[in-house]
């Protein structure tokens, strides 16, 4: 299971979310979760099973397939519940 | 490691009433000061967010400034400008920033140690609002500092 954080640069924001995802997996104690991030133009559907993006890209992370919209990155309580979903819906939970 | 890069004279405090170009001139200043970026960087943080690059809000009226490596990035380096009146990304109200942070990357993996340090301090709702009660640059050092040692 692949969860990739994006955003426009690939090394601010979604560098971000990828540690607080990060933390949350292990806090969840998830099994088998690779996380990474990169620049939303570079990622494509084959690119990871979840994709988290900030609001501002919603638009641009369409089509990539499993795809997941924070109000603010660094909002932990949002990031939490957001993984928890993604894992339930991939049946990691 | 966050405190050897953000020092007391990267960090800014303005009262003046800012548009979100000068307030990202403005957290840039320090950098260029020092030669971590060029000019030009500063040019692509500016274009990056006109370009609709709102993307750089995180919320909690906090932006992260930054542009590529090869944009104009010297040294790894990060600066912050703390605002007395916000001063809107692209002049949207939902938009609402009044603590900005400048950071410039050599390249990908240079800047992991800085910024998974930034990323804790900024998601820890406690250091947060700490972080953005934070009257002077010695203030902000200080808790820092503490937030390190501590995890």
């Amino acid at each position: 299971m692949k969860f990739l954080a994006m955003c426009s640069t690939g090394l601010g924001s979604s560098f971000m979310v990828r540690m607080n995802i990060e933390d949350i997996v292990r806090e969840l104690q998830l099994p088998d979760v690779t996380v990474e991030h990169s620049d939303i133009s570079s990622a494509g559907p084959e690119s990871a099973d979840v994709f988290f993006v900030a609001k501002d890209l919603e638009d641009a992370a369409a089509g990539l397939g499993d795809v997941v919209v924070l109000n603010s990155i660094i909002d932990k309580d949002e990031l939490r519940d957001a993984v928890k979903s993604a894992a339930a819906r991939h049946g990691l939970t | 490691m966050l405190s050897e890069l953000l020092t007391e004279e990267k960090i800014r405090f303005s009262n003046d009433s800012l548009t979100w170009r000068q307030a990202v001139t403005q957290v840039a200043e320090p950098l260029l000061a020092a030669g971590d970026i060029t000019s030009g960087y500063v040019d692509a943080m500016i274009d990056s967010i006109a370009a609709g690059g709102t993307y750089i809000d995180l919320g909690y009226g906090i932006a992260l400034a930054h542009a590529r490596p090869e944009s104009g990035a010297v040294r790894t380096a990060i600066s912050m400008l703390r605002l007395a009146e916000p001063a809107p990304l692209l002049d949207q109200p939902e938009h609402s920033v009044d603590l900005y942070f400048c950071f410039a990357a050599v390249d990908a993996a240079a800047h992991t140690g800085a910024m998974s340090s930034l990323a804790r301090i900024l998601s820890d709702t406690e250091t947060r609002d700490a972080l953005r009660d934070a009257r002077s640059a010695a203030d902000v050092t200080k808790l820092i500092t503490r937030f390190e040692e501590t995890r």
